[in-house]
């Protein structure tokens, strides 16, 4: 039934020239180049990844995935990705582990629910499903949810929504590396990029630990290293780096059927397949190119699991890794190209929100490369909004009131 | 791993206790010469230094000081100003 495992992805020849150039082997540089191959024909496309392909945030997020955003800009490219799942998993012919649980996040105030209400306002308004329930209604769904008064931040109620879920995060990996490579890409592990060359205004070499590539398309999709990236052509970029940490404890017997968060008490959790409650949120809210893990960020995800989840008490946790965050002031990716510089284009600035987005934004940002031309859905992500005063408005949730993932 | 900060007052201590400022970025620009540009620059734009920066901490459970520190990102120990230049 089972024939011996092969390689996913082709062992590659290192040419000098190269019709597309992606930097970083994450999700958004293999989806991208994926999708360059797939529907426009651009075959002579190299992913350069300076560790090994999902390195960074693509290997170490907590792969939740869902629609609700907050902003009418964000919501069409979010439902676009989570409906792509199972379309996905056909075409790559790999199981994604796509599971559809449904996401609950918490309010804990009325304030909260104020703005969930606006929240789920938006999404119902945009075709999303989304509704808001009372602290009953989150009990049913989560009967073991610690419901009384008597704990720091009372449950006031919840914004569900039934689509979203989770994926795993690997397979995506493997999965894309595999679709890209069989349709040509070339995927070059252990390749640095070191410098981009720009003459006269549009780009024609990427200097790379192994030599120079010419070509006329470069993608910056280097995750967290973005900025560092960015500043080889002198783009300064409106990002914070910080460091997000995640765990996972013992397995369990199955008993949490919902992704659940809640950002009053800065922390999500669901429950793998395996059993294990995996959980996240906490972010140091300093500039950090480090992965560690703290003492303090233990003690406090012990704090706030067992009391939205008193069931938990005395579970052990087996693992904790830290992974890096592409903050930006609003919340919302960074997506722009040739401008000012020609071929020089960029897809970062992520935040916690990169791995639900991953497929769907390397699909458009291909047609970008492509045809030279923004694609609809990405436009109100340019780098120029700071300067335009307009800004996205994602943040007006996370922080007191959103899911934190 | 813990990581500590030296609040000028208090001394070396929990780097949880502080409130991070962001990197030093420089004087604010002065009102004349506004433009969207340099304004947005400045309220929005980093660098995010792989190595030793000069940044703003704010000692927020501890005596309530604002102060800057030589601290590298890669590393999230404090650092000399002088192995900051090198
Ligand atoms: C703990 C944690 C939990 C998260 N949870 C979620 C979640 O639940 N849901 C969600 O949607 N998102 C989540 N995220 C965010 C998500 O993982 C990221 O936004 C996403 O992975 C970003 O993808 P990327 O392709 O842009 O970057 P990455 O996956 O980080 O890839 C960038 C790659 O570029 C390479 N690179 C960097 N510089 C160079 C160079 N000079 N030359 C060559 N290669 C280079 C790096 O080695 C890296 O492999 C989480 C992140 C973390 C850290
Ligand atoms: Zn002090």
């Amino acid at each position: 039934m089972f024939e011996p495992f092969g390689r996913l992805w082709k062992q590659a020849p290192f040419r000098s020239t190269y019709d597309a150039v992606i930097v970083g082997g994450g999700l958004h540089g293999l989806a991208t180049a994926y999708y360059l191959a797939k529907n426009h024909g651009v075959r002579r496309v190299a992913v350069l990844e300076k560790n090994h392909i999902g390195y960074g945030s693509a290997g170490r997020n907590t792969a939740i995935v869902r629609a609700n955003q907050r902003t009418q800009e964000n919501i069409p490219l979010y439902d676009e990705g989570l409906k792509m799942w199972p379309q996905l998993m056909d075409e790559l012919d790999f199981n994604l582990m796509f599971f559809n649980c449904g996401n609950l996040n918490l309010a804990h105030s009325e304030a909260a629910m104020g703005a969930l209400r606006l929240q789920v306002a938006s999404a119902q308004y945009l075709g999303v499903r989304s509704e808001l329930l009372d602290r009953k209604q989150c009990k049913e769904l989560i009967p073991h949810l610690n419901i009384s008064e008597d704990i720091t931040y009372p449950v006031f109620g919840g914004m569900y929504h039934p689509p979203g879920g989770t994926v795993r995060h690997d397979a995506l990996v493997w999965a894309l590396a595999k679709g890209a490579s069989a349709l040509g890409v070339h995927i070059h592990q252990q390749t640095e990029v070191t410098g981009i060359a720009v003459h006269r205004g549009r780009v024609t070499a990427v200097e790379t630990s192994r030599g120079t590539i010419h070509t006329l398309r470069v993608l910056n999709a280097a995750g967290p290293w973005s900025v560092l990236v960015s500043a080889m052509v002198d783009i300064r970029l409106p990002i914070h780096v910080l460091p997000i940490q995640a765990m996972v404890t013992e397995p369990l017997k199955p008993f949490l059927h919902h992704v659940i968060s809640s950002g009053a008490y800065h922390c999500y959790a669901n429950q793998s397949l395996k059993g294990e409650v995996v959980t996240g949120a906490h972010m140091d809210p300093w500039i950090s190119y480090g992965t560690h893990v703290t003492a303090h960020y233990i003690k406090h995800q012990a704090e706030a699991l067992t009391e939205l989840l008193p069931c938990l008490r005395g579970v052990k946790f087996m693992r904790i890794w830290g992974g890096l965050a592409d903050m930006t002031p609003d919340m919302a990716p960074i997506i722009d190209g040739n401008d000012p510089i020609e071929g020089y284009y960029m897809d970062c600035g992520w935040g916690y929100f990169g791995f639900k987005s991953a497929a769907v934004t390397g699909k458009y940002v291909a047609e970008y490369m492509a045809t030279g031309r923004c694609p609809k859905i990405l436009q109100p992500f340019r780098l120029k909004r700071y300067e335009e005063n307009r800004l996205l408005g994602e943040t007006a949730s996370p922080p007191q009131y959103g899911p934190w993932n | 791993m813990s990581f500590t900060i030296t609040c000028p007052i208090c001394g070396k201590r929990d780097l949880y206790e502080f409130r991070f400022g962001g990197e030093e970025r420089g004087a604010r620009p002065d009102y004349e010469n506004l433009t969207p540009q340099n304004w947005c620059d400045y309220v929005h734009l980093r660098t995010n230094r792989p190595g030793p920066q000069r940044e703003w901490w704010f000692h927020r459970d501890g005596c309530g000081r604002w102060f800057t520190v030589w601290r590298d990102p890669m590393t999230n120990r404090e650092t000399a100003s002088s192995e900051a230049t090198r």
